[in-house]
């Protein structure tokens, strides 16, 4: 193949992945402007009445409400913990410390229904019935690993002679961390909490095990309204969703650069 | 061997450093003594412990014993960021989250200068490396040459009292390592700094040093001037480890008012040094000396041309004799009259050869 052929090649399968991944979403988007109760394309004009509806659904605010707070404690809690663990990990003093990185991670690697199970096992035979811990224990154990992972990959990447230089050029060594390590690290904090709040507040396969009547999350609610009464309220919910992702998104490029939380750039 | 006298005038200074890691003894009784203005290199090879010496002077480690001054002050147990000692790493260390402006300013900032004087100094810093016009560059958009120069005027803008360079050339290529070489000298004259720059590169530590120390396991073998070094090496060490030597063993058979008689495998010759009658000695000269001759006054060996290396104006031969290898330095075109395995008689003047102790066998 010559040279502008395999260009317009890859172009154009590259061009397909994209339409193929977001076409689904661009839908979803559509349908939410539909002026009829089914999921359907807007042909007719569009309307905002679905938007109006989201906030009259059943449960609505309560569920937001609590995957919210999951979503920002565990992503809390797993920062805190995740960045230590890595610390530890990845100065490599630590006997078993692969060993343990590994360990951490690997909740990544089970499918969510496993843990979710394996979780509500435990949970009862330990007595433990109270639905919001159990719930933010289990997220707790979902983000863990993302942290730890981003954590564990942007530490060892952290040259430690930036320290000694900071110390040559006048600052404490309590200084020298602050104003270097962590400067330095901080696109990786970023992209550790922003995976872990989404891994968290998209959750379904753990956290259905863990509610009960009162305490259920938004995927949840979401999944039974869908079954419900399958409206647009829904699509229209997808793409407020959708558009805070996009907005957390550009902020954070905005503030450290994608390609730097992706670990693709220098 | 490095027992200069320490004067006072100097402006750093080493005294009887020694750093040990667990079972290995990196440093050994280091003594180092520069002026003010001086740019020292320390040359020597992987290992020797260049690094960790450096790292003493800049308070980032501390040494099991001896002293460390500047200026008159024992600084041996001041922490780095009371030490006013600038360090230029081997791999740079910008800030990556900080401009090229940014990583400037970094030193200025930490000493909590007011704005203006921290904007004056950046730019006075940026233009002495000619960078002036990447200031707002992130330090990702830099090429290895500038990022290099950016670690410098980092360097250079808290005014240090001494500049250290680890290997600071070594990552960049020959064409602009020889430049920068040439840019740095210009610098550091020009701001009167006291300098040490370490490198494993014999050309830099010639070209650029006032003088040279040569350091071997732990020791720093010899302080001198780049023409000494090479006109007047003080060890086999040194004689290996800069430039090219002839080196023939044999066995003293005289000594007289400091010229010794020695046997050799290529018959008798002459050197500079004083010893005993029966110690194993090492002859040595340096290529440049060597001359076709039929019957010149001082050394000369007879032998066989091996090989002829072509490099530029000159050449460089290398003659086989008994079982020993001459090598001569001749003019190009000299040279290209030698056939190979041709026979050539080599003379030089016992004036520019030495005797080094014999190495003691590996037991
Ligand atoms: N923190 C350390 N712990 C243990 N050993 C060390 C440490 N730092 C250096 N060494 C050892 O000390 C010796 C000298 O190291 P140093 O880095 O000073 O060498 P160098 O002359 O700078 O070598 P190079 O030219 O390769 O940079 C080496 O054998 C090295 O392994
Ligand atoms: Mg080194």
């Amino acid at each position: 193949m010559t040279r502008p052929l395999a260009i317009l090649f890859a172009w154009t399968m590259a061009l397909g992945a994209a339409l193929f991944l977001l076409a689904p979403l661009m839908v979803i988007a559509a349908a939410s402007f539909s002026p009829t109760p089914v999921f359907d394309l807007p042909v007719g004009g569009a309307s905002l009445r679905w938007y109006a509806r989201i906030g009259q659904m059943d449960g609505f605010w309560p569920a937001l409400s609590l995957s919210l707070q999951i979503a920002a404690l565990s992503t809390a809690l797993a920062l805190a913990l995740g960045t230590l663990a890595a610390i530890a990990i990845a100065q490599g003093r630590l006997p078993g410390a692969e060993a343990i990185g590994t360990f951490l991670v690997s909740p990544l690697m089970m499918p969510g229904l496993v843990l979710g199970i394996a979780l509500l096992q435990y949970f009862r035979a330990m007595g433990f019935s109270a639905a919001w811990s159990a719930l933010l224990l289990a997220h707790l154990v979902v983000t863990l690993p993302y942290v730890a992972r981003t954590m564990i990959a942007g530490l060892s990447r952290f040259d430690f002679t930036l320290v000694e230089a900071a110390r040559t050029l006048g600052c404490t060594y309590p200084g020298a961390i602050l104003k270097v390590m962590v400067p330095a690290l901080a696109p990786s904090f970023l992209t550790a909490g922003l995976f872990a709040f989404l891994a968290s507040f998209d959750n379904y396969p753990v956290s259905i095990f863990l509610t009960d009547v009162r305490t259920k999350t938004l995927p949840i609610k979401m999944l039974q309204y869908i079954e419900e009464a399958p409206d647009p309220t829904l699509a229209a919910l997808s793409t407020l969703i959708l558009g805070a992702t996009v907005i957390l998104l550009v902020a954070s490029d905005r503030l450290v650069g994608l390609h730097r939380m992706a670990g693709t750039g220098q | 061997m490095s027992q200069e006298p320490i004067d006072a005038a100097s402006h750093l200074v080493v005294r009887q450093a020694s750093k040990r890691y667990g079972a290995t003894t990196v440093l050994d009784r280091v003594d180092l003594a520069i002026r003010r203005g001086e740019l020292v290199t320390l040359l020597g090879p992987s290992g020797c412990g260049k690094t960790t010496l450096l790292r003493l002077i800049a308070g980032l480690a501390l040494p099991d014993a001896g002293t460390v001054a500047i200026a008159g002050r024992d600084v041996t147990r001041v922490p780095p960021h009371r030490r006013n000692v600038g360090v230029v790493f081997q791999n740079y260390a910008l800030f990556p989250h900080l401009s090229v402006a940014g990583n400037v300013a970094f030193g200025l900032t930490v000493r909590r200068r007011p704005k203006a004087d921290i904007a004056r100094a950046v730019d006075k810093a940026l233009a002495l490396v000619h960078l002036d016009h990447l200031a707002a560059r992130p330090i990702s958009a830099l090429s290895g040459g500038q990022q290099q120069r950016v670690a410098l005027a980092r360097a250079l803008a808290v005014e240090p009292d001494v500049l250290l360079f680890d290997e600071a050339l070594s990552a960049l290529d020959r064409k602009l390592r020889e430049e920068m070489q040439g840019e740095m000298r210009r610098i550091l004259r020009d701001i009167n700094a006291t300098a040490i720059f370490v490198t494993h590169d014999q050309d830099e530590a010639l070209t650029m040093s006032d003088r040279v120390a040569v350091m071997n396991g732990g020791r720093i073998e010899q302080l001198a001037e780049p023409r000494l070094i090479y006109q007047r090496p003080a060890s086999l060490f040194t004689l290996n480890f800069v430039g090219l030597s002839t080196r023939i063993s044999g066995t003293v058979v005289a000594c007289d008012g400091g010229i010794v008689q020695v046997d050799t495998k290529v018959g008798r010759l002459a050197a500079t040094g004083r010893f005993l009658a029966g110690s194993q000695v090492v002859v040595a000269t340096r290529p440049e000396h060597l001359r076709p001759a039929a019957g010149a006054t001082g050394n000369a060996v007879s032998g066989r041309v091996r090989a002829v290396v072509f490099q530029g104006s000159r050449s460089l031969v290398e003659v086989g004799a008994g079982g020993e290898t001459l090598l001569a330095e001749l003019p190009g075109q000299e040279a290209a009259l030698l056939a190979p395995d041709a026979e050539i008689r080599l003379a030089w003047p016992v004036s520019e050869t030495f005797a080094f102790p014999a190495p003691e066998m590996a037991a």
